[in-house]
């Protein structure tokens, strides 16, 4: 009655079985993601004024990158909700008893997560394409690229969040202060260049920083400016990426902060 | 020519051995959190078609036992085999319910049962199969479209139980499965054991709830202080103990404590010169096993 689970395939299929699982889990609960979708939109709208006025060229990149990458920490607590809502169901135990190892068990995991993360950047760029006039001037594989960076970024700081907190309340509290912070440190609300010098030198400090500058570099069409910051946020990614690997193999029940 | 007899005779000694050996096999084992020792060398084997009833109190090293065989924790020594594999190779021959319940409430029970059955290599008809039987040895099957979180404590239990049982696992271990569930759950559950024992599935059932174990038919391994320390049949076990011989002789009741109530009650009738107004005999139940065994040792 049992296939094979040896091999490929029967990794292939139980990759599969948990893909399919935690899409079904992020469809019973999409709250979080209507949310982090609507809210930049609103934002983009309400700041579109004020940059246009404050800015040279419109604004309308920063704009709409700034509050991308905003609305995307925000969304740190739908990859840490769904490391954290594990241990608090007591899944991932069960999900340990099966054949499953643990590198199946965290692609399958991430994998909906992932597409979470691109559909709201996606959703989010084409409202700014579509309602404010951004223009894309590069190819849409630098900007894929560049979506793709930030987002394994984010699972990677968000699986590690997971791991350090003890509550989905110590979560809530850090995604979203640490979002805040974070994202107005890196120029997300308003740019730099209209912040305290004190601001500037800081600012490289956060991923939004980079993702920022990576992600105006993909829409202008800016290869080597969106390389370099991917380059950093992919060692920023496989540090925290590895760390939360790391505690995670100790089984998320043992974890303590 | 010889090598095709030797091939052949190994076979057939590996196939009678495979027959006979047991399904789990823990010698030894020693599982230490810090200064606090869990397990201190807890031995235990478990037969094919068997049921264990793992009994002892809070702390005596149950669930940490049961933790290691889901190859949730490692021992710090010791040996511990699942058909003869470590028991992470063994993960597709064991089916696990924890004591407490560990499902997703969002989901419903055919969501859980095939997201775990296919983590087990179920497919399409086999594992549709597997959910109709499942479900209604379990008395489940109107509530397959119901979340989890919409059941009761004790629907839930079966749900748990279930995923358990769903790809018919070599191994089951269920950690206080009927905790705080009502008689119907526990008798759907009983139920579903023996006939899976008596399908050859080896089984180890958790409990503080003794009387679960006679109607089980199980054996029974007693576990103090992180050891196992005692193990055999109910009939074994409680062999050596006392029962109780009452002799109600109206102005006075007579309590003789008593191995062999029906002797001992023989030599009392011939002694006694009251007229005599009611006789009982009360045989030694698991219960006094227990104390017996917790205050020997």
């Amino acid at each position: 009655m049992l296939h094979d689970s040896s091999g490929p395939t029967g990794c292939a299929l139980r990759v599969a079985a948990l893909v399919r699982h935690n899409l079904l889990l992020r469809r019973r609960d999409p709250a979080n993601l209507i949310t982090y979708m609507i809210t930049p939109m609103i934002l983009i709208a309400l700041f579109k004024p004020v940059l246009t006025r404050l800015m040279p060229d419109g604004g309308t990149a920063q704009d709409v990158t700034g509050m991308l990458v905003l609305s995307s920490t925000l969304a740190l607590q739908i990859v840490g909700m769904s490391l954290l809502s594990e241990r608090t169901w007591r899944t991932w135990e069960m999900l340990r008893t099966t054949p499953a190892t643990a590198a199946e068990l965290l692609i399958g995991k991430a994998v909906p997560v992932l597409a979470v993360l691109l559909l709201q950047q996606t959703v989010v760029i084409s409202y700014g394409v579509a309602v404010t006039g951004l223009s894309m001037s590069g190819p849409p594989f630098l900007l894929l690229v560049a979506m793709l960076v930030w987002s394994v970024t984010l699972l990677a700081a968000g699986s590690l969040l997971a791991t350090l907190v003890r509550s989905h309340s110590q979560l809530a509290v850090l995604t979203d202060i640490g979002a805040i912070v974070l994202s107005t440190l890196a120029g997300a609300l308003l740019p730099l260049s209209l912040m305290p010098s004190i601001a500037r030198h800081v600012a490289p400090a956060s991923p939004g920083y980079w993702a920022i500058s990576m992600l105006k570099a993909a829409i202008g069409g800016d290869a080597a400016g969106t390389l370099g910051p991917a380059a950093i946020l992919g060692g920023i990614a496989v540090a925290a990426g590895t760390t939360a690997c790391l505690r995670l193999r100790r089984g998320l029940a043992q974890l303590k902060s | 020519m010889d090598a095709i007899n030797y091939t052949r005779y190994s076979f057939y000694t590996m196939y009678r051995n495979w027959e006979v050996a047991a399904v789990l096999e823990a010698t030894g084992l020693v599982k230490r959190y810090g200064q606090v020792t869990a397990l201190a060398g807890f031995t235990l084997s478990v037969a094919p078609g068997e049921i264990t009833g793992l009994v002892g109190h809070n702390g005596a090293g149950k669930t940490t036992f049961t933790r290691i065989v889901a190859g949730l924790a490692a021992p710090d020594a010791g040996h511990i085999t699942i058909a003869g594999l470590a028991p992470r190779r063994a993960a597709r021959l064991i089916g696990v319910a924890p004591q407490e319940i560990s499902l997703y409430p969002a989901v419903t029970v055919r969501e859980s049962l095939r997201v775990f059955g296919g983590l087990h290599g179920l497919r399409r008809k086999p594992l549709a199969a597997a959910i109709g039987e499942v479900t209604d040895a379990l008395c489940l099957a109107d509530f397959l479209d119901q979340r989890i979180a919409s059941l009761s404590g004790g629907q839930q239990r079966r749900a748990q139980a279930a995923v358990a049982l769903l790809h018919r696992p070599q191994l089951v271990l269920l950690d206080e499965p009927t905790a705080g569930v009502d008689p119907q759950t526990r008798q759907a559950l009983i139920a579903a054991l023996r006939q899976r024992a008596a399908d050859g599935a080896a089984i180890v059932y958790t409990t503080h709830y003794l009387p679960e174990l006679a109607d089980l038919q199980a054996t029974i391994a007693v576990a103090r202080h992180g050891r196992v320390i005692a193990r055999g049949t109910a009939q074994q076990l409680l062999s050596g103990l006392p029962g109780q011989v009452t002799l109600d002789l109206g102005d006075e009741v007579l309590r003789v404590p008593a191995v062999d109530t029906a002797a001992t009650l023989a030599q009392l009738l011939t002694t006694i010169t009251k007229p005599l107004r009611g006789v009982s005999v009360t045989e030694p139940s698991l219960d006094d096993l227990y104390q017996a065994v917790a205050n020997a040792a």
